[in-house]
């Protein structure tokens, strides 16, 4: 016995391969080098050793068996089936399967009306739980037939070789008639199939009012209640599905369809619209519109690799941030250049003029403190020879009353002073 | 390079309004389409220098041709293409020529109630249920898009649907399967 979720885990792992082989080879056989060339094909990767131990797994978990006396290979009959149901890769069984079943449900019909008669409940449990197998065998039956039928269809709507319309046509009449003939008739309103639910239908209804008349085995009700349903809607899902497979046919079967290139094609972008969805089917090939709001976004794709592209060629720059420490401090426009007046002072240092009545007489345009910084300026200039004025002096600049002990040049007065 | 004389473009606003909002000039609209035929160089010019790609298709129709939709463009095209492709279905189950029928026949309520009926499983995917949501959903849709007309008995499929059915063309499984390895 091998752990399901171990089996489980490794048909994850080489889904892939599986579904490839599953397609490639259908029913027949195939030999380990080609499950190792799948193998490889999906996983380029893998060395050869790795490769040669999934294929052991996938051996040793029997997924894939040997052929009886043979050493060619086939994939596992039950996960043949399970890997069909997912496709949707079905073929049509035999309307025979069906009848049998609903044979059986109207014998097993009987026995349960027995045992509920004989008051036997462990006996009416036990076969409304087999009549609930039966049904649901059905109607998975009749769904995975309906999906068999479409792939007939479309497989011979689709198909592209010149053939006669018999030959292209024959598997789609073969189904007609030897599947949704028969039961069409059996579905039929006058047909054995809706007489034989009649019956188990009154049946379930007759027990399930003795039960609420007598209050014995009250907890089967709701299984027997399960049971009526399940088979009313088993009836309805035949005959639909029924209905549909017909339609998808009759056209074929009465060679109305005309088979040109286009309607070819549309069959078997429909067919693999069924398989995969609709939009994963067809959001890579269905035209695009140009629409308002896209207007108002960012722009299109194109426009956008453009950007991108000018992105690309974007190169960082550092930006410096000034340091607190080395701002150059204010100066005012008007302030002529320092070293310029400085030589126009040191040429006038003769007159022994003061220094502020210098600098009021060239200057006149200027501000106060703007005459004041140049003559802070000029005072702390060592190059200079400047004397302090021992005398408090009040004077006016421009329009402001001062009082200092003012700088003048070449005055030889010893004293060190603070200045202002 | 191709002078452009805007006094020449009258209809330069109107066919602006049309394109931009995904709509496909064709004859039926006569003065726009007189209009484009007549400067399509000039006006080819003008779309291409506005970042947009205006393109004539030689069966008688104008667009602008994009490379992406908005999310919700992209559904209602997916939403056209299922119907264009079952209506083709369709008629060649009814023996006719689907490409003649398609453009010769109305489509009303009752066909597109059969449509949605027939195809219930593959329209449900699009959450159309009925045969009204098919109109409402796709066909007044395809009017604003100039893909068909209505008329008094329903709607008139018009050239430009040959951009579906060029779409339906390139649908084969090879590019299909190689798309599905990517993903």
């Amino acid at each position: 016995m091998i752990p399901a979720k171990k089996v489980l885990n490794t048909l994850n792992e080489h889904w892939s391969v599986l579904e490839l082989l599953f397609k490639r080879f259908k029913m027949t056989d195939f030999s380990v080098k080609d499950v190792q060339n799948i193998i490889k094909h999906k996983n380029p990767q893998w060395t050869s050793e790795r490769i040669f131990r999934e294929t052991n797994r996938l051996l040793n978990q029997e997924i894939i068996i040997p052929l009886a006396k043979s050493s060619q290979l086939e994939i596992n009959r039950a996960v043949a089936d399970f890997a069909s149901f997912l496709l949707q890769e079905e073929h049509l069984g035999l309307a025979q399967e069906i009848t049998v079943l609903v044979n059986d449900l109207e014998r097993l019909g009987n026995r349960l009306e027995q045992a509920a008669d004989e008051g036997d409940h462990s006996e009416l449990r036990r076969f409304s739980r087999i009549m609930d197998e039966r049904v649901r065998k059905i109607i998975k039956l009749f769904i995975h037939n309906e999906n068999a039928i479409f792939n007939i269809v479309e497989q011979a709507k689709s198909d592209s070789s010149a053939i006669s319309l018999q030959k292209r046509y024959r598997a789609v009449i073969e189904a007609f008639d030897e599947y949704i003939e028969p039961m069409l008739e059996m579905v039929d309103i006058r047909g054995e199939f809706h007489a034989c639910f009649n019956i188990i239908e009154t049946q379930l209804s007759q027990q399930i009012n003795n039960i609420e008349l007598y209050g014995r085995g009250t907890q089967d009700k709701r299984m027997l209640e399960q049971l009526r349903t399940r088979i009313l809607d088993m009836h309805l899902i035949g005959r639909e599905s029924l209905r549909k497979s017909a339609d998808m046919l009759m056209p074929l079967r009465e060679e109305l369809r005309r088979n040109s290139l286009i309607t070819r094609q549309a069959s078997k972008v429909l067919g693999m619209i069924r398989k995969n969805g609709v939009d994963r089917m067809l959001s890579p090939v269905q035209p695009e519109f140009v629409s308002d709001i896209q207007r108002f976004s960012l722009g299109q794709q194109r426009h956008m690799v453009a950007y991108m592209a000018g992105l690309a060629e974007f190169e960082h720059e550092e930006y410096q941030l000034p340091d607190q420490n080395d701002v150059p401090t204010y100066q005012s426009p008007h302030i002529p250049d320092y070293s310029e007046v400085k030589k126009r002072f040191s040429g006038t240092t003769k007159t022994k003029k003061a220094l502020l009545g210098f600098l009021t007489d060239h200057y006149p345009a200027l501000e106060a403190d703007e005459l004041l910084f140049l003559y802070q300026k000029l005072v702390s200039d060592d190059a200079l020879d400047l004397q302090q004025d021992e005398q408090r002096v009040t004077v006016t600049i421009a329009e402001h009353d001062f009082s200092l002990y003012p700088f003048n040049a070449s005055t030889k007065i010893e004293h060190a002073n603070d200045n202002n | 390079m191709t002078t452009i004389n805007l006094a020449h473009l009258t209809e330069l606003q109107a066919i602006n309004k049309k394109l931009a909002s995904g709509y496909h000039i064709s004859e039926q609209d006569t003065t726009l389409w007189q209009q484009l035929d007549q400067n399509i160089d000039a006006y080819q010019a003008l779309f291409n220098a506005l970042g947009h790609d205006l393109h004539h298709d030689a069966r008688g129709f104008y667009y602008l041709a994009s490379d992406e939709s908005t999310p919700n463009m992209g559904k209602i095209s997916r939403a056209i293409a299922l119907t264009v492709f079952i209506l083709i279905e369709y008629f060649a189950n009814q023996g006719k020529d689907p490409l003649r029928a398609i453009f010769d026949e109305t489509a009303d309520l009752e066909l597109m109630q059969t449509l949605v009926q027939l195809n219930k499983h593959l329209f449900d995917q699009l959450e159309i249920f009925s045969g009204s949501d098919l109109r409402k959903d796709v066909y007044l849709r395809m009017v604003r898009l100039g893909l068909a007309r209505e008329t008094e008995q329903g709607f008139m499929h018009l050239a430009p649907l040959y951009r579906y059915i060029d779409a339906l063309m390139e649908v084969n499984e090879e590019n299909f399967d190689g798309l599905e390895e990517e993903l």
